[in-house]
Parts: C-alpha cells; sequence; structure tokens
C-alpha cells in the first residue's frame, strides 16, 4: 500500500491508498459527520451528509466512498459544504415525525444530533408525509417506517454481518421504504431476530421492544460484559436503569463477534428479573425438624424458606457426616458450565482439598468430553485449536460436520456465512439434516452438502480420507514430519472405497469425490464440529477421525485450519480448564500423576489419592448402587440434560442428600434436599472462557435479588464449615505439607480466586483481572504476565510431540431401527432456546416466538401416518416412543429431516426428548448416545 | 380470489433452464409473469427456495420495475399511452370511456379479471397517437367508441 499525502481542512495527513477520504480523516481526529455510516459494514454513500468540498472537483463527494489520492484538498466544514449538508437535513426532517420528547432513542439518535448541530428544525420544508403503521408484532424489534432515513444501514447488516438478507429495499422513489422478505412481517421472513440492523438503526425506525419507554440513554448505566448463553463468547454491553436491565448493545470492539449478537444475548436477558428467581435459601422441611430422609413423612419434603446460617450448615453438616460415614468418594460434586472460571475452580477445590474426592465433573461430559478425550490422543490437548476470527477470515474451505452451526453458535454462523458469501469460501457441511447453513454449501457458492445417514460419519470420514489419498492430495511434508502412525492408518482408510462408503452413508459417490476434491485442492480448510460428532458411542474415534484428515490435509498449525470442536456452553471451556473433570486438576494436569499430587498437596494442604473420579453419566447411574450418596451440583439440571430422563430422576431419588445451587426452581429441584439461590452472569464478577480458549471479564451489573448471594461466597461458606468443624477424617488422604500456600479459603473477591488460578494452573498463569481491565484479550495458553495469549495451537509441534494418526473403523450405532421402532432419533437444539431451557423459557421474547417443543418429521413419513390430511398445522401432533419413554409434541412437518429421522429438542420438560434418548456411553469418554436412537412415531 | 392457486411445478421446469451458477433475477422474473401474468408470492418465495436468491432482493427487483406486477392481472393488458402527444390527441376521454365500459380503473384490474389496464408514458409512436397496445398488439389513432368495441370483443 503506498502512502498518499492530503491536505484535510488546511491540515496535511498521510494515508494509505485504498482508505477513503473518511477513514483518513478519522485517523487524523478530524470530524467529519455521517449518518449512513457504520464503521462494521461496507459504505453506501446514500444520505449525503459527510458531502465534503475537494478542490478541482466539480461538486461535492461523499467522504464515506470517496478514495484518497496524492496531493487531495478537502474542505469539510465550508459554506458550501455546510450548506448542502443543511439542506440534506431539511429534506430528511420534512418527512420525519418531530417527536423527539417521546421517542425512544433520543439522546442516542444521529439524526437528532445532526439536527441540533446544524440548527435544522424541520419546518423549512413542507410536503407530503409518509403514514405508516408501526408494527410491533414480533416479540423484539418494533418497526416504525415513519421515523426511517433509508440510510439502508439495516439492509447491510442482515446481507453482510448475518447473511439472510431478510431485508430490502421496496419500491421507488418517494415510496421506496424497508420491506422484510416478501414486503410482510419480519416473522414472516427469513430474520433471525439477531438485532443487527436494530444495532446500527441510527434514528428510532427499529426499536428494541423489551427497551420502549425503560429508560433513555443518558438515564442508564452501562456494563461491558460476557454473553450468558452459548460458547462463542460475544461481548456486549448492559444497559441498566433501576437495578434491571433495559437494553443490550453491541461491543464493536469485541474479539469473538465484532459487535454482532444473536437473539438470545440481544433480546434472551429477561430471565435474569424473572419472577421466579431464588431469593431464599430452602430447605426440607425434615432436615429442620432433626428428622433423617427416611422419616420425613408427608410433610417433611415441603419446601421451608431460611437464613443462610441455617441452610449453609445443614449442608456443611450433611455433606460432612457423609464423607466421614461413607469416605470421600461416597460424594459428587457437578460444576457448572454456566458459572465463572473463579467459581468452578472454587467447585474443584471444593471436591479435592475438602472432601477429598475426585468425584467432579459437569455437563462437558454431555457435549464435548469425546472431543478432548478424542484430540488428547490425537495431539496431546483437546481444545479448539483456531481463533473464531483465523477460521472464518483465513480458511479458504470449510468443513462443518455435525454441527448446526447458525443456530447453536449464531454468531460463529453468520460469520461463517460472510465467508462464503464475502469472500468465496468453499463450504461443505455433512449433515442428515439440512440445516439452515446448508443453504449456503449450493453449487452457486461452491460448496455442498452430504446428506449421510445418521451415526455414519467414520465411514464418510474414511471415504473422504480414501479419495484423497487417492489422488495424492495429501501433505506428504506434513505426515512425515509432524506425525506418526500413518501407515496402519492407510490401511484401514483402504478398506473404504466409495461404492462401500456411498452404501453406509447414503452419499452419493460422485459428492464424496466433490467434497474429497474441495478439501485436497482448497487449503487451509478448517473442521468444525459439535454434537453431531461427538455424542455418540464412537464419539471419540469420529474426534480421532477428523483429527486424521486434518493431519493428512496438513491443515495443523496454520491460520485457517485446524481442528475446531465449538463449544456448548457460555463457560464449558473454562469449566474444563479449572479441572471440572474427574481426571485433572486445573489446566488438564492428570490426577494420577505423583508430582502433581504433591504440586497440589503442596498448594492445598492435601490433595485426594491418584483414582480419576466417576463421570457425572457414572454419577448418577452409582446413587442407585449406594456407591454415591450425595451431590453438590452447582448449576446444571441433569434430568433435563441427561440421557434416560426417566432413569436420572430414579436414580436422584435414591439420593442421601442433595445441595443445589440454582438461580431458579429446576427440574431438578424436586430432589434436592437443599436449595442455595445464586446468581446470574449479570449480577457477578469473574470471568468466562469462550470456544476459542480466550478468558474474557465478566463484570457484575446488577445487585442480585432477595438475599441470592454470590457463587463463590456460597462455595467458599460451604468449605469453610466443613473444614473449620471436628476433625476430618481422611484415611486416603496422602502426606499434608505443613505450610500449604493456598490451602485457606480467605478469599474477598474472584480477583483474588484468579490469583490461587494464576498460581495453580500453568497455562492461565498470566492471565489476570488487571491485564483483561486493561483490555487485553487473552488466549490461554498464556503461562506469564507477559505472555500474549496463544491464538493459534500445534503452531510448532503438538503437545504429545508427534501427531498420532488413529486407525478408525467404522461402527454402527448401538440401537438401530426395527420394526417395532421404526425411526432414528436425533436431538438438539434449536436457535430460540438454550439447553434444558431453563433460562430461554423464562426470557419472554424467546419464549413467544418458540413456545412449544416441536419435533420435525419428514412430509412423506407424514403423509404415512396420515398427518398432512390433518387441517390446521396446530392439529398435527406425534407421540414419539422409545424404549425409555413417550413424549407427545406438535410436528414440524419439513424436508430438514430425511424419511424415516425425526429430530426432537430438550428445551421444554413437557416433551423433552431426553425422555426417549439412550445413555448408551462412549467406551473412553462416557458420552452418552444423544444423535442415535430408535424410536416409533404415531399420529397423536 | 385475489390471488390464483398457481400451480408451481410449471416454475420448477421453468427454473430448471436457468440451472447454473449465478441465477439471472430479472429474466427469471420476467418468464415467471409470462407463466402466470403476474408475480404470485407463492411463486416468489419457490424462486428464493430454489435459487438462494432472497425473497427481500427479489422483491427489491420486482417493485422498483414498473414492468412486474404483483397482484393477479386480467387475460387482457391494456396499456394506454397519456404521454405529451396522446394526450393533446384525447388519450384522457379514451382512458375514461374504458374505465367506464370495461368497469377497469387506470392502474388496476375488472373484478372479472378480464382486463388490465396500464396508464404509460410514450411508446415511441407519437405519430399514431392517441395509442394504445394490448397484448402486445399494437392500436394506432384510436377513439373512446372503436376501442371500447374492439376491447369487448376480446375473448
Amino acid at each position: 500500500m503506498a502512502t498518499v499525502t492530503l491536505t484535510i481542512d488546511g491540515k496535511k495527513i498521510q494515508a494509505e491508498s485504498g482508505q477513503t477520504i473518511l477513514q483518513a480523516a478519522q485517523q487524523a481526529k478530524i470530524r467529519i459527520p455521517t449518518l449512513c455510516h457504520h464503521p462494521a459494514l461496507p459504505p453506501e454513500g446514500a444520505c449525503r451528509i459527510c458531502l465534503v468540498e475537494i478542490e478541482k472537483q466539480r461538486s461535492l463527494q461523499p467522504a464515506c466512498t470517496f478514495p484518497v489520492s496524492e496531493g487531495l484538498v478537502i474542505h469539510t466544514h465550508s459554506p458550501k459544504v455546510l450548506e448542502a449538508r443543511k439542506f440534506s437535513l431539511e429534506l430528511l426532517l420534512s418527512d420525519h415525525p418531530l417527536d423527539c420528547m417521546t421517542c425512544q432513542v433520543a439522546g442516542a439518535c444521529v439524526l437528532q444530533d445532526l439536527a441540533y448541530e446544524y440548527n435544522v428544525s424541520g419546518e423549512r420544508f413542507k410536503g407530503i408525509q409518509h403514514r405508516y403503521e408501526v408494527d410491533t408484532s414480533n416479540p423484539f424489534i418494533v418497526v416504525d417506517r415513519n421515523k426511517c432515513v433509508l440510510c439502508r444501514l439495516c439492509v447491510r447488516a442482515c446481507n453482510y454481518a448475518n447473511g439472510v438478507e431478510a431485508i430490502g429495499l421496496v419500491l421507488r422513489g418517494f415510496n421506496t421504504h424497508i420491506g422484510f422478505g416478501a414486503d410482510s412481517s419480519m416473522q414472516d421472513s427469513p430474520c433471525e431476530f439477531c438485532g443487527s440492523c436494530e444495532a446500527v438503526c441510527p434514528v428510532g425506525a427499529l426499536l428494541p421492544k423489551m427497551s420502549v419507554g425503560k429508560g433513555r440513554s443518558w438515564q442508564v448505566k452501562k456494563v461491558r460484559t460476557v454473553c450468558s448463553y452459548c460458547g462463542v463468547g460475544c461481548q456486549l454491553e448492559l444497559e441498566i436503569k433501576d437495578n434491571r436491565i433495559v437494553k443490550v448493545n453491541s461491543v464493536w470492539d469485541a474479539p469473538a463477534n465484532h459487535g454482532w449478537l444473536c437473539v438470545k444475548g440481544r433480546y434472551g436477558y429477561d430471565y435474569v428479573h424473572h419472577p421466579d428467581r431464588l431469593t431464599k435459601p430452602r430447605v426440607r422441611r425434615y432436615l429442620l425438624e432433626g428428622k433423617t430422609k427416611e422419616e420425613k413423612g408427608e410433610t417433611g419434603w415441603e419446601w421451608v424458606e431460611t437464613d443462610w446460617d441455617t441452610a449453609l450448615e445443614i449442608t456443611a453438616h450433611k455433606l460432612r457426616a457423609i464423607r466421614d460415614t461413607f469416605g470421600p468418594n461416597s460424594i459428587g460434586i457437578l460444576a457448572s458450565a454456566k458459572c465463572t472460571n473463579e467459581e468452578n475452580y472454587l467447585m474443584n477445590k471444593f471436591a479435592r482439598q475438602v472432601i477429598g474426592t475426585n468425584n467432579i465433573d459437569h455437563c462437558a461430559r454431555l457435549c464435548h468430553s469425546s472431543t478432548v478425550a478424542g484430540l488428547a490422543t490425537s495431539f496431546g490437548s483437546g481444545a479448539m485449536s483456531n481463533s473464531i476470527d483465523d477460521i472464518t477470515e483465513q480458511a479458504r474451505a470449510i468443513f462443518i460436520i455435525g454441527s448446526n452451526t447458525t443456530e447453536q453458535h449464531p454468531v460463529i454462523g453468520m460469520r461463517i456465512r460472510q465467508a462464503v458469501k464475502q469472500r468465496g469460501a468453499r463450504l461443505i457441511v455433512a449433515d442428515p439434516r439440512r440445516i439452515e447453513i446448508t443453504k449456503f454449501a449450493t453449487a452457486q457458492y461452491g460448496g455442498l452438502h452430504l446428506r449421510h445417514r445418521p451415526g455414519t460419519d467414520i465411514a464418510l470420514l474414511n471415504g473422504l480420507m480414501y479419495i484423497i489419498l487417492q489422488n495424492g492430495w495429501e501433505d506428504k511434508d506434513f505426515i512425515a514430519e509432524r506425525c506418526e502412525g500413518f501407515e496402519e492408518f492407510q490401511e484401514t482408510v483402504k478398506r473404504y472405497p466409495p461404492e462401500r462408503v456411498s452404501q453406509i452413508t447414503g452419499v452419493p459417490p460422485e459428492q464424496l469425490y466433490q467434497a474429497a476434491e474441495i478439501m485436497g485442492k482448497c487449503k487451509p480448510m478448517t473442521a468444525i464440529w459439535a454434537m453431531g460428532i461427538t455424542q455418540h458411542i464412537v464419539g471419540v474415534r469420529n474426534v480421532m477421525s477428523l483429527a486424521n484428515l486434518q493431519m493428512l490435509l496438513g491443515n495443523m498449525g496454520k491460520p485457517g485450519g485446524g481442528t475446531n470442536p465449538l463449544r456448548g456452553q457460555n463457560n464449558v471451556q473454562g469449566a474444563c480448564d479449572m479441572g471440572g473433570l474427574p481426571n485433572v486438576f486445573p489446566a488438564y494436569q492428570p490426577v494420577t500423576h505423583p508430582e502433581v499430587i504433591q504440586k497440589f498437596t503442596q498448594a492445598w494442604g492435601s490433595a485426594p489419592p491418584p483414582q480419576v473420579g466417576l463421570t457425572v453419566t457414572e454419577m448418577i447411574p452409582s446413587i442407585a448402587e449406594k456407591k454415591i450418596r450425595a451431590l453438590y451440583i452447582l448449576a446444571e439440571d441433569p434430568v433435563m440434560s441427561d440421557a434416560d430422563a426417566n432413569h436420572t430422576r430414579h436414580c436422584l431419588q435414591q439420593a442421601d442428600f442433595i445441595v443445589l445451587q440454582e438461580i431458579f426452581p429446576t427440574e431438578t429441584s424436586p430432589y434436592a434436599d437443599v436449595l442455595l439461590p445464586g446468581v446470574t452472569f449479570a449480577e457477578k464478577d469473574g470471568t468466562f472462557t469462550n470456544t476459542e480458549r480466550r478468558v474474557q471479564r465478566v463484570r457484575k451489573a446488577i445487585e442480585a435479588p432477595g438475599q441470592a448471594r454470590q457463587d463463590w461466597e456460597i462455595i467458599t461458606e460451604i468449605a469453610k464449615r466443613i473444614m473449620h468443624s471436628g476433625t476430618p477424617t481422611r484415611s486416603e488422604t496422602p502426606e499434608r505439607d505443613e505450610s500449604p500456600s493456598w490451602a485457606a479459603w480467605d478469599y474477598t473477591s474472584p480477583a483474588d480466586i484468579l490469583r490461587e488460578i494464576n498460581a495453580l494452573a500453568p497455562s492461565y498463569g498470566g492471565i489476570t483481572h488487571d491485564r483483561l481491565e486493561r483490555g487485553e484479550t487473552l488466549q490461554w495458553p498464556c503461562p506469564s504476565p507477559e505472555h500474549p495469549g496463544t491464538p493459534i495451537l500445534h503452531t510448532k509441534g503438538f503437545a504429545r510431540g508427534k501427531g498420532q494418526f488413529m486407525p478408525i473403523d467404522f461402527l454402527p450405532p448401538t440401537e438401530r431401527p426395527d420394526e417395532e421402532y421404526p425411526f432414528i432419533l436425533s436431538t438438539g437444539r434449536v436457535l430460540y432456546h438454550w439447553h434444558g431451557g431453563e433460562l430461554s423459557r423464562r426470557a419472554s421474547g424467546l419464549l413467544e416466538i418458540y413456545h412449544q417443543p416441536q419435533v420435525e418429521l419428514n412430509p412423506l413419513d407424514a403423509e404415512k401416518l396420515g398427518l398432512l390430511a390433518i387441517g390446521t398445522e396446530g392439529q398435527k401432533r406425534v407421540r414419539v416412543t422409545s424404549r425409555r419413554g413417550s413424549i407427545e409434541s406438535a410436528a414440524w412437518i419439513t424436508e430438514r429431516v430425511p424419511p424415516g429421522m425425526v429430530y426432537a429438542n430438550f428445551h421444554f420438560p413437557e416433551a423433552s426428548a431426553n425422555e426417549l434418548t439412550l445413555a448408551a456411553l462412549d467406551p473412553i469418554s462416557k458420552i452418552p448416545s444423544f444423535k442415535v436412537c430408535a424410536v416409533r412415531v404415531e399420529a397423536a | 380470489m385475489s390471488e390464483e392457486t398457481c400451480d408451481l411445478r410449471e416454475l420448477e421446469v421453468l427454473l430448471e433452464t436457468f440451472q447454473g451458477k449465478k441465477y439471472p433475477v430479472i429474466p427469471i422474473l420476467q418468464k415467471t409473469q409470462s407463466l402466470y401474468g403476474y408475480l404470485p408470492q407463492a411463486a416468489l418465495r419457490a424462486i428464493s427456495e430454489k435459487t438462494g436468491i432472497a425473497l427481500s432482493q427479489l422483491m427489491g427487483v420486482a417493485t422498483f420495475y414498473a414492468q412486474f406486477r404483483l397482484t393477479r392481472q386480467g387475460r387482457h393488458l391494456i396499456r394506454i399511452c397519456d404521454g405529451t402527444a396522446c394526450h393533446v390527441r384525447g388519450a384522457p376521454q379514451n382512458i375514461e370511456a374504458v374505465e367506464d365500459a370495461l368497469n377497469v380503473p387506470a392502474g388496476g384490474t375488472s373484478p372479472d379479471y378480464k382486463y388490465s389496464m396500464e396508464i404509460v408514458y410514450c411508446l415511441g409512436s407519437c405519430g399514431l397517437a392517441p395509442i394504445a397496445v394490448v397484448n402486445d398488439q399494437v392500436y394506432g389513432k384510436i377513439d373512446p367508441k372503436t376501442f371500447v368495441e374492439q376491447l369487448k370483443k376480446l375473448e
């Protein structure tokens, strides 16, 4: 790029050729007013507000689109310019309601500010004014076309940022207006309610419905924090008034999401203020009466609200008694992927130091435990290898397998759509369902959709690798230098010629060839996966297959390549990092290594014996065998999230004691003995680690309701009460150190806890609250305070040395369709809800737009069941039955699912897919096979 | 019934002929319009589904150009010129006569869907003013009485 010199308002400045005048001026701190411009979107030159006078140019030029060149002399505020700007504003205001007194965006309205600056009252031109009806029909965005200035920012946001192109301009001339889909309503268009349009609207034409009347920009406090829904880790800004969240704003310099959000992040916040919030500790009456669970009688199981002291004392006493009577391993601890790193670290310390057990796990078991185990075998460490920026901006090809990206990780989904549309990245999607992202995996975009049968991923991947090898598209140097085990792997792959693979997977050989060719010729390719890969009895093998593929293509350790499992919960990565797993201390230090045990014994004063603890999928069934007597559950909901809900309930019922720390009564709370009210993300300080290993600051924005307490304080209180009473019997505890440096629980803040993490978890060594507060964004490993963090893993070598090719053979799913249960059931989530639904069902807008469970069913199957003949949509209902349970739900008849397959979600307790799912576990990672089981479907 | 239930099978055949890398929006809309006489919403949705072109984009194009119609049209399309030459030669009287005799408002469609009438501004044959084009057939130097008669004879 050449540097050019130009003069703006008499000031000589330097700019890069290719920049616009506006960019050059902004760099030089010279202000040129704009209206239709947004730095995150391509310029359009629509509003004529940024007009500037350029010497030797015949007419005024828009600064936002005019490129700089050598020697330009520009005047940004000459009389001619001012007159033109004023004129444009007069025209805009001639057809704009002058109701700033009541307008929601007053104070944050670009048009209002410009009118003030240029002293334009809107009275100069009197002409026809539009009278559009204000559309308030959807729960999220109010559309008031009367206030629209046709800047087209919303159109650009929808096209470029989101990619669904729900918004366009309709008609022409004076009648031009923004239209959704077929010029109907937002909900009748492909709109996903990400709210990007609302975020960039410079006036009050697109308004956040939930915020109207709740406070204007100068009345609110603004707090920057991280979204509490998924693992993308979008930063957002909460607007607070009277201790309530009234609005969510974009944070445009956020590293993971660059300001873009999804419907849950932007409009799903009101669960925080839901009346169901737990505000006082509750204990079962029998505990107050000093009875045992057996003698509780009819009234003994009632909840009684108590003070904190009573609830904490009961909890500590019970856990201590159970530990002392039945041993430390009779207690199971569930950490939480929704809570902060600091809180998860404390849960890990609680389990290992206070109780003395490695029985700690959390819902990562149910999502990516197979990823962690698989990648650990192949590479030696198991996390997303590259950054979101990197895979969406550098990859020439993107391979998505088993990830419904646009619904589960919507902002990554958006950015993949941007990659495909704007820079022609080739997208291959392998998924049995025709999910939304497959619209961008089409011939027009140079991609394709491989619609393989559920549970045949290994055959598919081996088939693709067969073709890659056959054509010599593998990266021979990479394989030779950085990998091992290639020969044995190659022998296995040779057994998967396209014809055989086609038979197993149902994918035509020519599509296999096309996909392999894209993979072979468009490097680097990034591989992205989620639950569609992991939640199988062959989850670990699936993951190792993907590792094989990326090593074969030489895509590891490079920008735009990598193995990229998208983590589900907001802090599931962090909960794993913090040792919320039965086999590792924080930062994946194995519980079986003597030197690690010694390190933690020294730090904490005690550590459990070197035995791997139980996973959540083992812990809960162990209750029925009386191996586990008590559970301490932090913000998890096993009844909704674990496979085979009936069995889960059956087991929980038999526990001696369950303490549940939650923000709402959940489907699990009927089985709890003590319910302790914790707080939401908006009420706490700490850090979350997103899917790309980025540690981000979570900031307290509001005070917790009632007596709800900081989760770290609750854990600390229980720990102290157990530690400081009586002499713990620790027969199995190894020798004690005399002066353990981190043994105490005297924390005063989450920052305090992070200091302990810095000292004990090497990959978090340099990640401090101070650095995060200064605006640094750090991806682990970040071992020291000077270390800049690690955006890409495995650049020089793999954690285990060489990458391990694993020979992986195809194995069919455990439960296959038969005469009695002829359908395959797959399960998952939808855009508008989150996981067990405890949060999203309490977010009014999300519930309004998606208010009941739906089972996806192919039209051909629907016809066979006689459902097509049934009149209205609402009456089309199905009963889905597996060997374990049965649900009744509305049917969504759609070609998204292939014939013979149904798809259900687990957001609604009245028809949760997990009533049906099979708890067949992957032998290594113990993940249940959520994605495949056999069911029967009938019209209900 | 303002919108005919349209048979989308013909549209599918039509779209097959455009199969390729980049779908041309205007020709597709034109061909679709000649199939149905207008652009039924169901057809626009089907085009969007098949081609991957966003519905909002199709709508933008369809509403921008005057040639595209989004409501069901009469069987016969009358385009009467009211450009300067035709106007001074008596176009307003012709328009009024057609409106009255055939119950078709200018810019609208008769309730029996027999006629639709569009007012256009110059068809480029001012020598024949006042002029009209009915179903691509030119009628020059028209007068209210004969023109109405001619229109009534159409099936």
